[in-house]
């Protein structure tokens, strides 16, 4: 194996130096500027290929470990690596930047030059959270996330509700994350370190790891999100701009997926498993429950971001059920949910950005003004309600299996929950594409043209790979998704 | 005492403190004669002699930084100087330079012609020498004095408005009040252990426990209790703390600028002398006096603050939860959380005196008025974007967020509160700084998303204003990349006070 240099370290101080790039452009070079980022995004994206191809499958240890910086006078060493369950959170965010970028082209008619640097800002630090080492900084890195989106969804966003989005997305983030912070500090008050290697060898005493795993999820299940607190995510997604939603659905939900997976289950597994039925609960409702209210949005953004809520469900459950299928499935459906609601709300904003309205009464049949348009949006609406041979079959499909060992009954619920899916799904593609148009709303036509297009298509294939040879991503995963459950029991 | 002894050592260490009184009073004769001059028409010498305030502080921050001696108790054991007395007084100084560069546009503008301004803000800057380097009941309660009389003056300075003066008033009475509380508190402490010296006291009282349920332990709990809820009066902490929003909203705005920063410094480093060393074994007295106190101030404070339509008033309320914070940080009595308290108020004087020069530097064009209210902020991120990216950094970093610079002095904080196993209040605390979270967004909403069709026309901000935000815009991102220098000073100005 060729021995490259500090990958990790150049993913993320590529997208800075973009940044730097792009604050010297002139203003009115606007098409330069755009060039610029998207170049940066892709080489980042091909630079995190190599990641994968030079992964070492059969060991559960962290890979490409570096130092990356350390806060003197404490014993805070910031190391970053990967393993098995974020290699793919790496890519997928490398392979999402430059979707984003790509899709807010010609949508963003203001202040452009600062809406790429804060996207490549946000993909610099959302690489450092899934990749850093060390607990302080996973929350450091966490909630630093929040500063662009919060400017991204209250500047760019679409006009009416966007401030009340804005402060709900963040004073919900917020509050639980304050409490993550009091129990690292409690954590590193106790042991004496920071280190998630270090930290995955200790085990806390009972009620210690109560406090934690429940601050933990203060914050962790806001971010998910899960059902109490849910409620930001409509909101943020539809007033949020096209790309901020794709960054939202895509990258920012699987941020609280991930911190359960590295922090909440292989540090407190004895709380873990004795909160397994509050998780197994409140999953359970959310997915039934938001997949109910699914059905009766007006908006077309809100409907895919509560169908969002109801994938994370499954995420949720999956996740807790603390046998290989069941995790596998939760990182594999973080993935495809990844990809595909994305997709989703890429194929929203393209009638949005034509029409300026996403109320689905305005729209019927698209099949007949935008013929390979509705094709790609059936492809992804199939993919959202879990057909075979698309991504979220196979993800849910062994969710389902690793919660039937676990619990039969929320199987029985959450299966239920996937039927309303279909549901929810078909109905959307029902009202807007088949049917006659309605002349009265909308009368100017125009297919999707090259650019869009190929926002779509990687999108696609990635999808129907995954859907159809799954093991080339689940290989990867298995030894470090197994290390996982020895760590539990 | 003999009396070549005082010019032996206690001059050179009081040294600073000595050039500012003799400074005060040269500055004053020279006021006196030349502005009453025919021969130079009566001049206006306000902003002339600010400068040579300012010098003179300049002069006095280093030689307060060049002290010869390490920790020395002079003036027949009523004062003490060591390197954490050192530390807080650099600080001080440094500080009040930044506020009076702050005021000189403002004393032109508001056509503020009589000189004692500056006068006044070296006697109190004085007072709080003295108070920090007291090492006895009187001396605390005459520094006290001298920084509290010319506080009080100062809230009224501007004498066309009767807002000032009823700010002055309130301030006058409430610390009156508060001073008559701290003598009562000293003088049941004299009477019941005959000494007013803390060294005296803390040896008095090493393992007074054992006499729990006598009458002198009784009587020395009540004078700390009157002691601490008359110096809690003096810092704004809640329940005590209604004199504060008023007074900060009537007072002139470089006035509100020095009563948020400087006299908390004082009263904080007071607070560690009297309670860590003098008082340290009447700790479950004032460590629950002081939690109460702090998590009342954090949420009431964060609370009242939602409602506030004005600047000044949110910063009043503002500084009332950072006090909370402070306290907090005190009452876990220990030597970290001294080195967490000192973290955190520097990043909190950086952040106030910030926020207060870009208060004080965006003039109206036409009406040279300053903005009161915060709606007037609006749309500043739009037409100044320098500006709006400046005061972006210094909100969020009142929030608490992560990478900014206050997250890491409230992170140093809380470490060490849960270190002392303070669960409840460090739950509450990081609570209302969500709560307070609310109105800084607030604030950043007007600044850059408000919808508003007019755009207000600022005049450029003057060279002192702006040289004390950039300072302060440098200090908060040097902090966020690497704060491990003023650690070390903060780590090493908390391990004299174990000497």
């Amino acid at each position: 194996m060729i021995e490259y240099p500090s990958i990790l370290l150049s993913l993320i101080t590529l997208p800075l130096l973009g940044i730097l790039v792009i604050m010297v452009l002139p203003q009115n070079q606007i098409n330069l500027v755009k060039t610029v980022s998207l170049t940066t995004s892709l080489i980042i994206f091909i630079i995190s290929i190599l990641l994968w191809l030079n992964f070492d499958l059969s060991t559960p240890k962290y890979q490409f470990v570096e130092h990356f910086f350390s806060v003197p006078y404490s014993n805070i060493n910031v190391f970053i690596g990967i393993d098995g369950i974020s290699l793919f959170f790496v890519l997928l965010t490398t392979f999402l930047i430059p979707i984003c970028l790509l899709a807010s082209w010609d949508s963003i008619k203001f202040s452009i030059k600062e809406y790429n640097i804060a996207f490549l800002f946000m993909g610099s630090l959302l690489i450092c959270v899934f990749t850093v080492l060390d607990v302080l900084f996973f929350y450091i890195f966490f909630e630093a996330i929040l500063i662009p989106m919060f400017l991204v969804i209250g500047i760019w966003g679409s006009r009416e509700r966007k401030i009340r989005a804005s402060y709900q997305f963040f004073l919900y983030t917020l509050i639980g994350s304050v409490l993550m912070l009091l129990a690292i500090l409690t954590m590193y008050a106790q042991t004496g370190t920071t280190d998630v290697q270090v930290l995955t060898t200790i085990t806390f005493s009972q009620d210690l790891q109560f406090f934690f795993w429940l601050a933990f999820f203060a914050s962790l299940a806001v971010k998910v999100p899960m059902l109490p607190v849910h409620l930001w995510l409509p909101e943020a997604h539809s007033e949020a701009p096209t790309a901020g939603s794709v960054i939202l659905a895509g990258i920012l939900l699987k941020m609280g997926g991930y911190g359960f997976l590295r922090f909440s289950i292989p540090m407190f597994s004895h709380a873990s498993i004795y909160f397994t039925p509050l998780i197994y609960t409140l999953s359970a409702l959310a997915v039934m429950y938001t997949s109910l209210t699914t059905l009766r949005q007006v908006d077309m953004k809100r409907l895919i971001a509560y169908s969002s809520v109801a994938h994370m469900g499954f995420v949720t459950i999956g996740m807790f059920t603390m046998n290989l299928q069941g995790i596998e499935g939760s990182l594999f459906l973080m993935l495809s949910h990844g990809i595909v609601s994305s997709a989703l709300f890429l194929c929203v904003g393209v009638i949005y950005d034509r029409h300026k309205t996403r109320i689905i009464n305005y729209y019927s049949g698209l099949t007949v003004s935008m013929p390979i348009y509705s094709i790609i949006f059936l492809f992804f609406i199939l993919a959202n309600m879990g057909l075979p041979g698309t991504s979220s079959f196979v993800s849910e499909f062994m969710v389902l299996t690793g919660a039937f060992k676990s619990n039969v009954f929320i199987t029985i619920l959450i299966a239920t929950g996937g039927v309303f899916g279909a549901a929810y799904s078909l109905w959307l593609y029902n009202r807007t594409a088949f049917g006659n148009i309605r002349l009265t709303y909308i009368n100017n036509f125009q297919d999707i043209d090259r650019r869009e297009f190929f926002v779509f298509l990687p999108c696609i294939i990635i999808v129907l790979i995954m859907g159809i040879y799954p093991e080339i991503f689940l290989s990867i995963m298995h030894v470090s998704v197994q290390h996982l459950i020895e760590q539990i029991y | 005492m003999n009396f070549f002894n005082l010019f032996e050592n206690d001059f050179l260490v009081i040294l600073p403190e000595f050039f500012i009184c003799i400074a005060i009073i040269f500055l004053l004769s020279y006021g006196v004669v030349y502005s009453t001059s025919t021969f130079y028409n009566y001049p206006i010498l306000s902003v002339n002699i600010s400068w040579l305030g300012f010098f003179v502080l300049l002069i006095s921050f280093f030689l307060c930084l060049n002290n010869c001696l390490s920790s020395m108790i002079i003036f027949n054991n009523l004062l003490i100087v060591d390197s954490f007395i050192i530390f807080i007084k650099s600080t001080i100084l440094l500080s009040s330079i930044f506020c009076i560069l702050i005021s000189l546009n403002y004393l032109e503008y508001n056509k503020i012609n009589s000189f004692e301004y500056t006068l006044l803000i070296l006697l109190s800057i004085l007072g709080m020498l003295l108070l920090v380097s007291s090492y006895d009941l009187l001396s605390l309660y005459l520094a006290i004095e001298l920084m509290s009389l010319s506080f009080y003056i100062l809230a009224t300075y501007k004498r066309k408005s009767e807002f000032s003066g009823e700010a002055g008033l309130k301030y006058f009475i409430l610390g009156a009040f508060s001073s008559g509380l701290l003598l009562f508190g000293s003088s049941i402490l004299y009477g019941f252990t005959g000494m007013t010296n803390f060294e005296d006291i803390a040896k008095l009282l090493l393992g007074i426990g054992v006499i729990y349920d006598t009458l002198s332990y009784i009587g020395i709990f009540i004078g700390i209790l009157f002691i601490s809820i008359a110096l809690l009066f003096k810092v704004a902490a809640a329940p005590f703390h209604m004199w504060s929003p008023d007074v900060y909203e009537g007072s002139p705005t470089p006035i509100t600028a020095f009563f948020s920063v400087v006299p908390k410094i004082a009263l904080l480093a007071l607070y560690v002398r009297l309670f860590f060393y003098a008082f340290y074994e009447f700790i479950p007295l004032w460590q629950e006096l002081f939690l109460i106190c702090a998590i009342i101030s954090m949420i009431w404070g964060s609370i009242a603050a939602l409602s506030q339509k004005r600047i000044k008033r949110l910063m009043a309320y503002s500084g009332i939860v950072n006090v909370g914070y402070m306290l907090v940080g005190i009452a876990s009595g220990t030597i970290t959380s001294i080195v967490g308290l000192l973290m955190y108020l520097i990043v909190y004087i950086t952040m106030t005196i910030g926020f207060f020069s870009f208060i004080l530097g965006t003039q109206h064009y036409k009406t040279n008025y300053l903005n009161v209210f915060l709606i007037d902020l609006k749309n500043i991120g739009k037409t100044q974007t320098i500006l709006g990216i400046s005061i972006f950094i210094i909100l969020f970093s009142m929030v608490g967020l992560p990478p900014l610079a206050g997250f890491f002095g409230k992170m140093y904080l809380f470490f060490s509160v849960m270190n002392s196993n303070l669960y409840l209040a460090a739950i509450l605390g990081v609570l209302s700084s969500v709560v307070s979270a609310f109105y800084y967004i607030r604030m950043i909403k007007i600044i850059y998303f408000e919808n508003s069709k007019s755009f207000t026309l600022y005049k450029q901000m003057d060279k002192n204003n702006s040289y004390v935000l950039t300072i302060s815009i440098l200090l908060l991102i040097i902090f966020m990349i690497s704060s491990d220098a003023l650690l070390l000073n903060c780590h090493r100005c908390a391990m004299t006070l174990t000497i």
